[in-house]
């Protein structure tokens, strides 16, 4: 189980059928509680149907520590919509919550009342939800908002900040939508304050109320959209696909007006294409994709490797192969983000981990791709894309682009767009410049960049070691590590949306008095080996927790160091559990030691 | 195999408690269903009055552990109300629109507070006892030191009388003739009784008749209560003790006798064989005096809800009316019960 910790740390979860505004009302809490200061992490599962149809979920996890992932239990409950909220009443902890309508219109058989599902450890409060919206506004419309402000009576967070959230939610609106919205929230509080709270859920005081005034909501795809645009993106060229969708959707709004250059392309080939003509002509470029759209980019991928063009691909993954499951987070996107195309195709790969991590990655994925000449992979997930953290945004962007360097030449030297320097990085000049005129192939090409084989086993090289330096680049946590240090029993190695459940696992498991600590690698090609390596020295046991089937992490660690992890792989569609990795380490914990084997000696051989 | 039979029974108090787990215990394999109005699982409302001691979180209340329904797969239904039952054809109606079936039914669902008919209309100005929440209205909303003003003085109402002056608050009494029910005494024991209150710090207004309560002024008392002789009483709050109605309404088209309470025989049959009743809902039938009577005290009533669910599976035994029912002074002066014996 989860420990439970001091403080406010509250996970409301919010269900309804499509129509009945429940991420709206999720949206709300979350900004409100943002807003109030806490630490947020949200995320929202919609129907894959088209809308009227279907359950969401929007789950809201506040605190005033920083946490790390949604937990398993939820405090409180809220039933816009009984048949798809009573599969998620065990969800509930004891003496947690459960808010729903006890005033339905509709005939009900008999069991398809949520009150039928409710443990005797959690706490009831049906209410006439139906009742209040239409008695404040004359409409059952604001049935969301009268629940959540029921719930925001029952858990005393003040009613003032909630009214500025709704006023800007619906500033677009005609001014009644707002009226009607705050009557039915006033009306939800009211009728809270007649009911005696028995659950013993309680939503304290921040302790950094001011810093949320600074404090945005963000989800992964956001924070990458505005990574991307305080970068200065110039252009963006997409083809949609879920969950990868909304950065699309983001830069078809945002960068016209910036000056940049949007256009949503017949398909995923035109759309890196595309990027990486408008990468190769100077200009700042992105596309975003999820794992079938990176399947057909590949090719372009590998061009872009070898005519050392910069630019940026955004991959949000889903569950897959093929078509997949559109509407599951996965993370088996990772052979083919590292490894996928023709020939060695090595290019930069970032997995973040949070929120904030996509808005730092995304903001400096532009300078890297442009430093090392490479494509930039921008490596996420469904979780990661939908989730919602408040991230404090520094208040001078820190990621605007500095001037690019041209090439000087000296009188009479030849230009060589690809030449063998010791770093690898040869000089980068874009069309048009005077001088500077040079041929960019996919072939494989000599300095000048004619095609030639002459040197491909030198430009092999080139474009491998080229990117070494990246796993140091200035101002990018490439691996971190958390937890005891020095010698411990378990060691849990992490990348990307899993990592925030990883890090969650660390606290239970010191809580627990067991000497564990974590790392989480962000850089994800190239790897960086040695401080992997180092970890693995500390650790009696390794042990990788991700969303794939095979292992794809865990068999990219295992090769670079040569050293046995232990697998613990889940390709259910959801997040994984805390609870899962928490078994998991405790299962290492009571085996023996694993013996040195004849790899982890070679391994360390070859670290040597 | 035959579908296990279902038995649902309105009310989770002591009455219902009691069959539930009688019936558990008598098939493993039925269905049963407990609807409920409560929010809390079910505890001993005559733990209640300790609330003013302190003992204020309802979990230290409950008689059993939440996970005790769980595992005799009792399903609990609270924030239930039931709005009619079919007695023909066997199904309950809930407040929400839902309808359950039933195989047989046990009706538990208990009494109200009694308010003379002349104060009706000043209920919202009245403090109820008789759920958790309500004691904890009324501790919340009653100062420290606080003036509570009782209107009768049933059973119930004189344990927590006598806890508040016990805890520091001082309590007025305006006694009714139904003063000491459920107990029927003379009128020399009654004014015994009085003077044992008064004795332990208890004003008490005896024969005199309330015709109305007022909030009263920010500035001044929270409400005011005026006698039928003109005479106002301040206070902070008022609680009516005149005993219980019978919570029978939803039962009035279920085709069974109903007189105050539910009319059942010994057995705690309805005349609907598939319905059955227990607690202080019910009047049974007593063959010695011929007539229905009502049996109240949670020992009572706990036996009740034990007996009718062994009847409802077959087994034939009666309730024996004939219950202990004693209000005293003992040698020093304290008023004891057979009522308040836990
Ligand atoms: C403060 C207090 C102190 C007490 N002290 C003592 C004492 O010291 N000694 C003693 O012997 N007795 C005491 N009693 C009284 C004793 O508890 C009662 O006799 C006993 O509770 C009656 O039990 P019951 O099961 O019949 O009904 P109740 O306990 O009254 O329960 C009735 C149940 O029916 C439910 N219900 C009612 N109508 C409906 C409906 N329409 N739909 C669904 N559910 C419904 C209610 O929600 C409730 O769960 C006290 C009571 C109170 C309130």
């Amino acid at each position: 189980m989860e420990q439970p910790r001091v403080g406010t740390d509250i996970q409301f979860a919010i269900c309804g059928s499509a129509g009945d505004g429940t991420i709206a009302a999720g949206d709300i809490m979350k900004r409100a509680a943002a807003l109030m200061g806490f630490k947020v992490i949200a995320f929202d599962i919609y129907p894959p149907e088209i809308r009227g149809f279907g359950k969401c979920i929007s789950r809201i996890r506040i605190s005033d520590a920083q946490t790390y992932s949604l937990k398993r239990h939820s405090d409180v409950l809220i039933s816009l919509n009984d048949a798809h909220a009573i599969p998620h009443v065990g969800e509930v902890r004891d003496f947690g919550a459960v808010l729903f309508e006890d005033n339905s219109i509709a005939e009900l058989p008999e069991g398809g009342h949520i009150s039928a599902h409710i443990r005797a450890a959690q706490v009831p409060y049906g209410f006439g939800i139906r009742e209040i919206s239409e008695k404040a506004t004359g409409l059952a419309r604001s049935r969301n908002i009268a629940a959540l402000g029921y719930a925001a009576g029952l858990f005393n967070m003040p009613p003032g900040i909630f009214h500025q959230i709704i006023a800007e939610k619906f500033a677009k609106k005609p001014r009644a939508v707002t009226e009607d919205n705050t009557r039915a929230f006033d009306a939800g509080v009211e009728a809270a304050a007649r009911v005696f709270k028995l659950d013993d859920v309680s939503v304290g005081r921040p302790l950094s109320a001011a810093s949320g005034a600074d404090a945005v909501m963000m989800t992964g795809n956001g924070a990458i959209a505005r990574g991307f645009l305080e970068a200065g993106i110039q252009a963006y060229f997409g083809y949609p696909i879920t969950p990868a969708s909304s950065i699309m959707e983001r830069m078809a709004a945002a960068l016209p007006r910036e000056g940049g250059r949007f256009l949503q392309t017949e398909d995923e080939i035109s759309a890196i294409a595309a990027t990486l003509g408008a990468g190769y002509a100077g200009a700042r470029a992105a596309t975003a994709t999820s794992g079938p759209g990176l399947a057909l980019m590949t090719e372009m991928m590998g061009l872009g490797v070898m005519a050392e063009v910069p630019f940026v691909v955004a991959v949000s993954q889903r569950g897959g192969p093929s078509t997949g499951l559109p509407t599951k987070t996965e993370q088996s996107d990772l052979n083919l983000a590292v490894y996928g195309g023709s020939g060695d195709a090595q290019r930069i790969v970032l997995a973040p981990t949070n929120v904030e991590g996509c808005y730092r990655c995304a903001g400096m994925a532009f300078e890297i791709a442009e430093t090392y000449q490479t494509p930039v992979v921008l490596l996420v997930d469904l979780y990661l894309s939908n989730r919602f953290e408040t991230v404090i945004p520094p208040r001078k962007n820190i990621f605007a682009p500095k001037p690019r360097k041209t090439p000087k030449m000296g009188k009479g030297e030849e230009y060589q767009r690809f030449r063998l320097t010791e770093s690898g990085v040869s000089p980068r000049s874009i069309p048009g410049e005077a001088g500077l005129t040079h041929t960019v192939t996919g072939l494989e090409h000599d300095e000048i960049g004619h095609p030639s084989d002459r040197l491909h086993n030198e430009m092999n090289a080139k474009r491998h070691h080229k990117l070494l330096p990246a796993t140091h680049f200035p101002g990018l946590t490439t691996q971190k590590r958390f937890g005891d240090s020095g010698k411990v029993d378990v060691g849990l190695l992490g990348w990307g949306s899993t990592f925030g459940e990883i890090l969650e696992t660390l606290y239970t498991a010191q809580g627990q008095d067991i000497r564990v600590a974590v790392m989480k690698v962000v850089m994800l090609s190239p790897l960086p080996v040695d401080e992997i390596a180092a970890f693995m020295d500390d650790c009696t046991h390794v042990l990788v927790p991700e969303l794939n089937f095979e292992g794809q992490f865990a068999n990219m660690i295992s090769g670079a160091t040569g050293r046995p992890v232990t697998r613990l792989t889940q390709t259910t569609g959801a997040p994984m559990l805390v609870d899962d990795i928490l078994a998991e380490l405790h299962r290492l914990i009571d085996s023996p030691a694993p013996p040195p084997t004849s790899s982890h000696r070679t391994a360390e051989g070859v670290r040597a | 195999m035959a579908s296990p039979l279902h038995h649902v029974i309105i009310g989770s108090g002591s009455a219902g408690f009691g069959a539930a787990v009688t019936l558990r215990k008598g098939d493993p394999d039925c269905r049963i269903s407990m609807m409920t109005m409560d929010s809390l699982p079910f505890y001993n409302r005559y733990d209640l009055p300790q609330i003013f001691q302190g003992r204020s979180d309802w979990r230290d209340m409950l008689a059993v552990p939440p996970t005790f329904f769980d595992e005799n797969r009792i399903t609990l239904r609270r924030h239930n109300r039931v709005v009619e039952v079919d007695g023909v054809a066997r199904r309950i109606r809930l407040a929400h629109q839902e309808t359950v079936g039933f195989d047989t039914l046990l009706v538990c669902s208990g009494g109200r507070a009694y308010v003379p008919e002349n104060l009706t209309d000043k209920l919202p100005l009245m403090h109820g006892m008789g759920s958790y929440e309500a004691v904890m209205r009324l501790y919340r909303d009653l100062p420290q030191g606080g003036h509570a003003i009782f209107i009768g003085g049933d059973m119930i109402g004189i344990d927590l009388m006598l806890m508040l002056v016990k805890t520091g608050y001082s309590v007025t009494l305006i006694t009714t003739p139904q003063t000491l029910w459920p107990h029927e005494v003379s009128d020399e024991k009654r004014g015994k009784i009085l003077a044992a209150l008064a004795d332990k710090g208890v004003t008490v207004v005896d024969s005199a008749r309330p015709v109305g309560i007022d909030a009263g002024s920010d500035q001044g008392a929270a409400r005011v209560v005026t006698l039928e002789d003109g005479t106002e009483i301040n206070g902070d709050v008022v609680v009516p003790a005149c005993g219980l109605v019978a919570s029978v309404e939803f039962m009035l088209r279920a085709g069974v006798d109903i007189e105050r309470g539910l009319l059942v025989n010994p057995e705690l049959g309805t005349s609907n064989e598939a319905i059955w009743a227990a607690g202080d809902v019910c009047q049974i039938w007593n063959d010695e005096d011929k007539v229905y009577q009502f049996c109240h005290g949670w020992k009572n009533v706990r036996i009740m809800g034990e007996l009718a669910a062994g009847n409802m599976q077959g087994t034939h035994r009666d309730f024996d009316v004939r219950v202990e029912d004693r209000i005293d002074l003992d040698e020093a002066g304290n008023i004891v019960s057979t009522f308040w014996e836990h």
